[in-house]
């Protein structure tokens, strides 16, 4: 999450002023920068996995599951023992399973029941390497584990079912109420205690005016009240102003209503971040991954429930959106235009809105009309010398504010540093990231960022996606494939991806033909870096070919099932993200043993994708349905929360083997 | 007469036949369809009028070509786009091989290449076949070396299931003789003493066969390729001698008879589906006259090491054409 440099953090009134000094100086740090990296070249794919868990406190007595905010103890003993494997006198590994792998990273995340566990050193597209990636998950799970009380476990929900309750669902208990987040519901206890993350919190409210505001449709079930009036709402508050929310109607009818950042930045995500050869592929991927995006997104729904409820979504994505949502009731629309700059069409937490490439297929039709750009920042860019496209999708992120600044760091501009444009970077929490590399490292190149997958409950299905998404980028590249559609589809499909049981019974934009329309051969301008076109050619997309032989935008794509988006139309026309996946491997030396394990993981997404095996999502709304205490009103109490938290662990381990618990989710059939 | 044949690089072309057909039983679609549509390709190039490798402009409407397949009959003469050799060689298109093949310097490939002896054709032709095929990759991927050569005997079928050896299958041709493939080897041999071959491979083999094979070789194989429906059965005995023996297994997914002589016919022949090389009947003169016999196939494939991209991939394959080749009907 950022970085997490101390120092005294500016209340909003004071960040505010600060705002156009942090974002001018950010905007130098990253001309700079681009002026040394641009040229930077072949790089190794290498690329990363973060994997988020819960860690929950079981209460076996009580039958209560609770979250544990004992994070910093597990940090720090964690980093003690870092300190020693490295010293080369202690180890964790007591098979020496993992003896030629570095120790896995952990690092604090904003909730302070949560961890993120990255593999020791990134992976390379060896393809031992990609069997080592499930076992070195399952590792840091192990590890984690070790550093925790007997009690204590991590676990990949996506979410807690009971945060928020009115119960004591926290360990140690807090109550409700603080200063920073000031939430009705949780305490400021919940969030990390570093200085970045309640200022975080509260100038996200401070800024917007009010505290941030989470409705989600609750899932009617047949004993549900209609309508269903949030019964943990209290109206009778008067501690803080905020406190006025409810009572001007914040909580909605028929919905769940949250109101802190915890709520949406307390999910665990499953994220891939890969190195690209040099900035020209890392802008190719940007772009060719962000219509994945909400196909993924839908592909690993697990979030069926939020604060006791069962809820009518089954992904986390707009419920992180809404908990970081800064904007003003002008920038919303929702008043007349008068001190800020502009509307803002999207949170800072949402899909994409620009592509980025040079790319003579780019399409003007594709970009997002309603992109709203900083034009000073991007004149002072192009002034710079950075391309028209790449310089509008800076200036479009630097239209927010930064939220959390540091007094200290005002002092001095130093160009060495990225501190100031990482402030916006990393707090443009879109699908793709495109990512720089760090001003102060050589060694590492041009990085794009893959954000939407929801973390699964098993190790095994975090590998699955992960590499996926890996061998995809393999196939993008190696195929030249084409998957542009406009951007607003993109967006479009994200929201499509919320609706319950979205993999199976939605369809979603996509392009229909991958392949790249043949050039004749010897007309392909191979440059030097292996790209088939020159950059010259870029000018392409601010004056698009009118060439009649073009289609129109709109037959260039059509919506689809994510069956038939991963799997293939049956009637021929789009080839399916697996099998084009296949393909790719039937083009490369893989040896017997990587090939099975790596059909056992597009075994899973097929299936996945085809309704053979249930999403999380379903898993839990099933397990939740069948629970002798469940009373078909959409409540998930105690009791259930404890028995889906141990099922969980159950499923972690066993993996639905001989008709283990989990098997709809894994193997699709009991033996 | 020769006539090579060649695909060109499949992998950034728009081929839709890579992966159109992903689940077809036959696995030499991707060579037939892809072979096709370079025969088209290079057609519809010449008769936008540039020449077939000019560096021409580009024009880029990659929509047209599909439709010159209902050409049919009225073939344009195949001289304006294939390349014949002094030596009476024919090249299907015709190749510019001072194209660069290859992006970036060598070692930052690997290049794997899989030479394809076809069922009927006599071992004894293999020592020059391997040769023409070597070099023809060499040129076209710009290069003086290879990573890896397997080799694929015909008639030879891995069969998982079955732990005590492989089968011998006579459908296409004779089970090729076990001398034979230790005479070939010798050929591959050779090469790799020269450094034109770094890694030698075979394909098909199983655990006796290997067991057989490798006292006779002095540069063992360090792959064996095998072809297998679900890659998560493979023979134990096989995985441990291949372990004990250092030989790598890997998997593919190639037919076993590649390039069967009906399909080059059709292929080349006067029909809607063929490139109009072949005559349309014994007195016509619009083609080539003459029987014709596959002779080899030739994979070839360059990706690039540490990013695990396929930059190139491609085929050639060499058939006999003419009437003192012999019909094996």
């Amino acid at each position: 999450m950022g970085l997490l440099a101390l120092g005294t953090a500016l209340e909003w009134p004071e960040a505010k002023k600060k705002a156009h000094k942090v974002r001018e100086w950010g905007i130098e740090q990253l001309l700079a920068n681009w002026r040394r990296a641009k040229g930077k070249e072949r790089d190794a794919l290498l690329w990363g996995d973060e994997v988020e868990y819960l860690v929950v406190a079981l209460d076996d007595e009580a039958k209560k599951a609770r979250l544990s905010l004992a994070q910093a103890d597990i940090l720090k003993s964690l980093a003690r023992d870092e300190a020693l494997w490295k010293s080369g006198s202690g180890s964790n590994d007591s098979n020496g399973e993992h003896d030629d792998e570095d120790p896995p990273h952990f690092h604090p995340e904003f909730g302070r029941f949560m961890l993120e566990a990255t593999p020791g050193s990134p992976w390379g597209i060896g393809f031992k390497d990609l069997l080592k990636v499930e076992s070195n998950m399952k590792w840091r799970r192990e590890v984690a584990k070790a550093h925790m009380a007997p009690n204590e476990s991590p676990i990949t929900l996506t979410t807690f079912p009971r945060l928020g309750t009115k119960d004591d669902y926290i360990q140690p208990y807090y109550p409700p109420s603080g200063p920073a987040l000031r939430s009705q519901f949780v305490p400021d206890e919940i969030a990390n205690p570093h200085i970045r993350f309640p200022t975080l919190a509260a100038n996200i409210r401070s800024r917007r005016g009010r505290k941030v505001e989470l409705n989600v449709p609750v899932f009617k079930d047949k004993n549900t009240p209609s309508p269903f009036k949030d019964p943990t709402v209290n109206y009778d508050l008067h501690l803080w102003p905020e406190d006025d929310d409810v009572r001007n109607g914040a909580a909605k009818d028929d919905h769940v209503y949250m109101d802190a950042m915890a709520f949406g930045m307390g999910s665990c995500c499953l994220q891939i971040t890969f190195q690209a050869k040099n900035m020209t592929e890392g802008r190719k991927l940007y772009d060719q991954l962000s219509p994945l995006g909400p196909i993924l997104l839908a592909l690993t729904a697990a979030t069926p429930i939020y604060k006791g409820f069962l809820v009518d979504t089954d992904v986390r994505w707009n419920q992180i959106g809404g908990a970081v949502d800064d904007r003003t009731p002008e920038e919303l629309g929702e008043a007349p235009l008068k001190n800020d700059r502009w509307r803002i069409p999207k949170s800072r937490y949402a899909s994409n809105s620009t592509y980025l490439s040079q790319d003579p297929r780019l399409r003007k039709e594709y970009f997002d009309p309603d992109l709203v750009v900083d034009q000073d920042i991007k004149k002072r860019l192009m002034d710079g010398g950075m391309d028209d496209l790449l310089a509008t999708h800076f200036a479009h992120l630097f239209i927010r504010d930064p939220l959390v600044i540091f007094s200290e760091d005002l002092e001095e501009l130093d160009l060495n540093k990225g501190d100031h444009f990482e402030n916006l970077q990393s707090t443009n929490w879109q699908h793709m990231r495109f990512k720089p590399p760090p001003s102060d490292k050589d060694d590492i190149g041009w990085r794009v960022e893959f954000r939407s997958m929801e973390i699964q409950i098993t190790d095994f299905e975090n590998a699955a996606f992960s590499i996926f998404i890996v061998l995809i980028t393999r196939a993008i590249l190696s195929f030249d494939l084409n998957f542009y559609i406009p951007i607003q589809r993109t967006t479009e499909n994200m929201e499509t991806a919320h609706a319950r049981n979205a993999v199976l019974d939605e369809k979603f934009y996509f392009r229909k033909d991958p392949f790249s329309q043949r050039v004749p051969k010897g007309s392909a301008q191979q440059s030097p870096d292996g790209s088939t076109f020159s950059s010259a050619n870029s000018s392409a997309v601010n004056s698009p070919p009118s060439s009649p032989s073009l289609n129109p935008v709109d037959n260039e794509y059509e919506l689809m099932t994510i069956s038939d988006i991963i799997n293939g139309c049956s009637d021929g026309t789009f080839p399916g993200l697996i099998p084009l996946v296949e393909s790719y491997l039937n083009s490369v030396n893989v040896d017997v043993e990587t090939r099975c394990f790596l059909a056992s993981y597009l075994d899973l997404i097929r299936k996945r994708a085809d309704g053979t095996l249930w999403t999380g999502a379903r898993w839990i709304r099933e397990f939740v349905a069948k629970h002798p205490s469940y009373k078909h009103d959409s409540v998930v109490s105690e009791e259930i929360c404890y028995d889906l938290v141990k099922a969980v662990e159950e499923v972690t381990e066993k993996e639905g083997r001989n008709g283990a618990l989990g098997w709809e989710l894994l193997r699709g059939k009991k033996n | 007469m020769k006539l090579i044949l060649s695909t060109g690089n499949i992998m950034q072309d728009g081929r839709p036949s890579v992966v159109r057909h992903p689940l077809m039983q036959k696995s030499n679609v991707e060579l037939i369809s892809s072979l096709r549509a370079n025969f088209i390709a290079s057609q519809h190039v010449e008769s936008n009028g540039s020449e077939p490798h000019a560096n021409g402009n580009g024009n880029g409407n990659g929509n047209g070509f599909s439709n010159s397949t209902s050409n049919g009959s009225h073939h344009k003469d195949h001289r304006s786009w294939t390349g014949e050799q002094p030596d009476g060689s024919l090249y299907i298109p015709a190749i510019d091989f001072s194209q660069p093949g290859l992006s970036e310097e060598r070692p930052q490939y690997d290049i794997t290449v899989k030479l394809f002896y076809l069922p009927g054709i006599p071992a004894s032709r293999r020592c020059a076949h391997t040769r023409e095929a070597i070099d023809l990759v060499l040129k076209e991927l710009n290069v003086d070396s290879i990573d890896l050569l397997i080799v694929s005997f015909p008639g030879l079928l891995f069969d998982a299931d079955d732990d005590s050896d492989e089968e011998e299958a006579g459908v296409t041709g004779e089970p090729d003789d076990f001398d034979s493939m230790v005479q070939t080897w010798r050929v591959l041999e050779s090469l790799h003493e020269q450094g034109m071959i770094a890694q030698l491979g075979v394909a098909e083999f199983g655990s006796e066969r290997l067991a057989r094979f490798l006292p006779h070789t002095k540069v063992k194989p360090s792959v064996d390729q095998i072809n297998l429906k679900d890659c998560c059965v493979v023979p134990k005995s096989l995985i441990l001698y291949a372990k004990t023996e250092q030989i790598q297994l890997l998997t593919h997914n190639d037919c076993n008879d590649i390039l069967p002589v009906g399909t080059t016919r059709e292929l080349l022949g006067p029909s809607d589906k063929g490139a109009g090389i072949l005559a349309s009947s014994p007195e016509a003169g619009d083609g080539i006259q003459g029987d014709v016999e596959p002779q080899w196939v030739v994979k070839y494939t360059a990706v690039v090491k540490d990013r695990g991209v396929v930059e190139n991939k491609g085929y050639f394959a060499l058939a006999d054409i003419g009437n003192c080749v012999k019909s094996r009907q």
